[in-house]
């Protein structure tokens, strides 16, 4: 198969605290509602930072019925199956192997590949040892004696980064190629982007790619805090007022598959991926580059990927994570790309905050939905654009996408940058 | 004629419990020399498991890196960053302005970024009387330390070696646990075939022991509780193994685009040939006895280097001394080789440095491309009595002098991925 084959998109799944669907999330953003609150999970009414895009409402069960999941799974692998299972439900490819006779289903399940961008808890992990802790008084030697009456024996198998790869395998049989990238911010995207180049390079037949996170924690808001990387209210993606991002959570998942073998079974095709470019700039661990080389870089190798000229692109959505470099040397990239004519620009973490891991999958998605309605979401955050970024083509009002192509920016930890290339046939009313 | 990109091993290194280098592991594991022991690093004495395989020599830290970078760059990171200057001087090549975006990074690594001292900081002011109260965190003395904040991110080794070697291409650090290392390894293979890269830096790094670490592995019961035999307590394929040793380490390669390094004179120790990469979806811990989940893995490994298992002289195998793995490893190997098993030698390096979590498949790559250039196969220590569902050609009593034409590394990690290896001996025309 060629590098430049389109790899199809026959399911999506989404969760976040803007909603339990890609049709709620859609509907908030469209109608300006953000699901930035005060955050619930901890009393925070103390702390100088205090808000978060919680998933609020929805108990385990709802995400993961089989309660024995809840026993050795945590909150963000929950997200991360719902996710997949919502996406693999809407293309039908579990049904559709369900009917294959007994022959010909093995052969199936070893080429379908999955591909997980993960993340959750740093910190609050290895809370459970606390106990442990607390019994021995501080003392290394008794916190030994004490871990086998204090702690969960299946600990580590809770904690594992790779539960979902590994739960959404077992849920759905799929066997082959797979990978759980732990790549902070990027790893959605990384995930997708990976599962579609499996598929093109024929190590498998189709994907699921998922990412997922559930970063609100005490800890991680604390060091963001103090790192001076979090606004106090909203999330307000390259306006001149910003002061920061502002965490979510939850997760996003699409289902790939090739061509070829969507049309034969005629699945619904939502969308395809056409290409996909990831850079780092070599800053170290949180530092960005003021000009946004790597960002310009990415989406060159993901334009080139795609071969498609940058004035093909008909809508941009940005990373714009509200932070004070970031934004900037993101418009300086999109500027150094576009030049005097982009296409419009927007942006959904003012309303689902930044979901980490789970970002760059659930913007895809949210890119494929905006394309299929014709319609540009705007940034209801957006009182006033930097002057310094101007000009810039985002808005508080929709926007209508120029072609029937999305470009969604990437960025993380790391100096990483991935850039993706989506294309979904406009006109439709449903999502 | 098959226009695909081959890819040259052309640097190596490594930071384990048998050498604090490359050359010193693989004469530590020809002579079968073991790198378990009574944990040091901190007090185990209470704990039920008192034995691990530690890096003895923690890499000086004026060849480490940048200086201002060491402070980010916790144990396991430093480990990598040693490897991974060894591998590239190894090499003879380094990231230049010119090319640094045509050069990628793919790393595994290790789950658990915070210290001892910093969760019991965390301890000490949030927990005062047995109950979690996160507002101890907003106590003016609790000492949130910004540099800890970077060290503890999933990607800040990923961070640190664009960083210190100005890498600016692809670049990714994924977490399989103990399949980490060989899917990293895997990853930049297909990254340079999709000419995304034309070099790429390549590897796994880890470091569990410690509090939390042990504590975890002891909670599952997947140690072995040898502490007074410590050097015998790592015993793959043996009827009396009773679980791994925990150990630590990072182990790189330099990948290259086949004839770029050929072009250049590069020393191409062999060619890494061939990736099989598969999902059990069986239970989190173990594969099916039958081996299915790892049988898939190796054929389609084979299949991708285009090697058939006749030709196949060596496995390094996953072998961790646990009963589950090693049983279903053998029966996976029996199912892949067929009649051919009685011929290939299997032995596992585990035997000797215990089990390096995410970094034992970069390890043990490392240690198939030597295995092909010196023409023998490293001894599987501590084989007395062996498994009668492991009787295979193991390399038993001392390594074996032999020709390598192609061999296999096998990485089966907690949660079902399944990585297998393939190296093809560099011939001298350089034929595929």
């Amino acid at each position: 198969m060629e590098t430049s084959s389109p790899v199809a998109i026959t399911g999506l799944g989404a969760v976040c605290g803007a909603g339990l669907t890609v049709e709620a999330i859609w509907n908030a953003i469209q109608s300006g509602k953000s699901a930035i609150a005060p955050i619930t999970q901890w009393d925070a009414s103390r702390w100088p930072r205090r808000q978060a895009a919680e998933v609020t409402g929805v108990s385990n069960a709802t995400l993961v019925p089989d309660r024995k999941y809840h026993k050795f799974l945590s909150r963000t692998d929950l997200f991360g199956l719902y996710a997949a299972d919502a996406a693999l439900q809407q293309s039908g490819l579990i049904a559709y192997r369900d009917r294959m006779d007994a022959a010909s289903a093995p052969r199936f399940n070893d080429r379908s590949g999955v591909f997980v961008g993960s993340g959750g808890c740093v910190y609050q992990n290895s809370y459970d040892f606390f106990p442990a802790l607390t019994a021995a008084s501080g003392d290394l030697r008794a916190f030994g004696r004490h871990i086998e009456s204090c702690v969960n024996p299946m600990w580590l198998l809770t904690r594992l980064p790779n539960n979902v790869l590994c739960y959404t395998g077992i849920r759905h049989s799929f066997k082959g190629t797979n990978a759980c990238i732990t790549n902070q911010c990027v790893g959605g995207a990384l995930a997708i982007a990976e599962a579609a180049a499996a598929i093109r390079s024929c190590e498998a037949d189709r994907a699921v790619a998922t990412g997922h996170d559930a970063p609100i924690e005490p800890e991680s808001l604390w060091y963001y805090h103090q790192a001076g990387l979090l606004s106090q209210d909203l999330l307000r993606p390259f306006d001149c007022s910003r002061t920061g991002t502002i965490f979510g959570e939850g997760a996003a998942s699409l289902v790939l598959e090739n061509e070829p073998d969507a049309r034969g079974r005629q699945a619904r095709v939502h969308g395809e991926l056409l290409g996909s470019g990831c850079s780092t700039e070599a800053t170290g661990i949180v530092a960005v580059r003021p000009d946004g080389d790597g960002l310009s870089r990415a989406i060159k190798l993901a334009l080139a990927d795609a071969n498609l000229p940058p004035d093909r692109v008909g809508v941009v959505v940005a990373h714009g994570n509200g932070t004070v470099a970031s934004d900037a040397s993101e418009a300086m990239a999109i500027r150094r790309v576009f030049g005097k004519n982009p296409p419009p620009v927007t942006a959904f973490k003012w309303a689902v905050g930044h979901t980490i891991a789970a970002s760059g999958a659930l913007d895809v998605v949210l890119a494929l939905t905006a394309l299929k309605q014709g319609v540009v979401p705007g940034i209801a955050t957006l009182e006033c654009l930097d002057p310094q970024l101007a000009p810039l083509p985002v808005s508080r009002e929709p926007q209508s996408p120029r072609s029937d192509i999305a470009l969604v920016l990437n960025r993380g930890f790391g100096g990483m940058n991935v850039a993706l290339v989506v294309r979904a046939p406009g006109g439709s009313t449903s999502t | 004629m098959n226009a695909r990109r081959r890819v040259a091993i052309t640097g190596i290194g490594m930071v384990t419990p048998v050498g604090c280098n490359a050359p010193t592991t693989w004469a530590s594991l020809l002579a079968g020399r073991s790198g378990v022991g009574p944990i040091r690093q901190f007090d185990a004495s209470g704990f039920p498991v008192r034995i691990g395989a530690e890096v003895k020599a923690v890499p000086s830290e004026a060849t480490l890196c940048d200086p201002r970078l060491l402070k980010f760059a916790s144990r396991s990171h430093r480990f990598a960053l040693a490897a991974a200057g060894e591998a590239l001087a190894d090499a003879g090549i380094r990231p230049l302005a010119d090319n640094s975006h045509r050069w990628g990074l793919a790393v595994g690594a290790g789950m658990l970024g915070v210290t001892f001292s910093e969760f019991q900081a965390v301890h000490a002011f949030c927990v005062p009387d047995g109950e979690f109260n996160p507002d101890g965190l907003l106590n003016p003395g609790y000492p949130a330390d910004p540099v800890a904040f970077c060290r503890s991110q999933t990607n800040a080794g990923l961070g640190l070696l664009a960083r210190q070697f100005g890498i600016t291409g692809y670049a990714t650090s994924v977490h399989t646990a103990c399949a980490s290392g060989g899917q990293a390894l895997g990853t930049a293979l297909k990254v340079i075939r999709r000419g995304l890269a034309d070099f790429m830096l390549a590897g796994g790094y880890d470091s569990m022991l410690h509090p939390i670490g042990l504590s975890a592995f002891c909670l599952l019961g997947a140690l072995s509780t040898d502490n007074d035999t410590p050097e015998q307590a790592s015993r793959p394929f043996d009827a009396t193994r009773n679980g791994f040793v925990l150990g630590e380490g990072a182990g790189f390669l330099v990948l290259e685009e086949w004839q770029a390094a050929r072009a250049r004179g590069a020393r191409i120790y062999a060619e890494l040939a061939g990736d099989g990469n598969s999902l059990s979806s069986y239970r989190i811990t173990d594969s099916h006895p039958s081996g299915d989940g790892p049988i898939q893995a190796m054929q389609q490994a084979l299949a991708d280097a285009q090697a058939s298992v006749e030709s196949a002289d060596y496995v390094n195998a996953h072998g961790t001394s646990t009963l589950m793995n090693d049983r279903s490893e053998c029966a996976a190997l029996r199912a892949v080789m067929g009649g051919h098993i009685g011929k290939v030698a299997v032995s596992s390096t585990k035997s000797c440095m215990g089990h390096l979590i995410s970094a034992a498949g970069a390890v043990e790559a490392g240690i198939c491309a030597l295995a092909i250039r010196d023409s023998i196969a490293p001894v599987n220590a501590n084989l007395v009595q062996t498994d009668p569902d492991c009787d295979l050609n193991i390399v038993r009593g001392q390594s074996r002098p032999m020709r390598i034409r192609v061999a296999m590394s096998n990485s089966f990690g907690f949660g079902g991925s399944n990585s297998c290896l393939v190296f093809r001996q560099p011939d001298g025309a350089g034929e595929p």
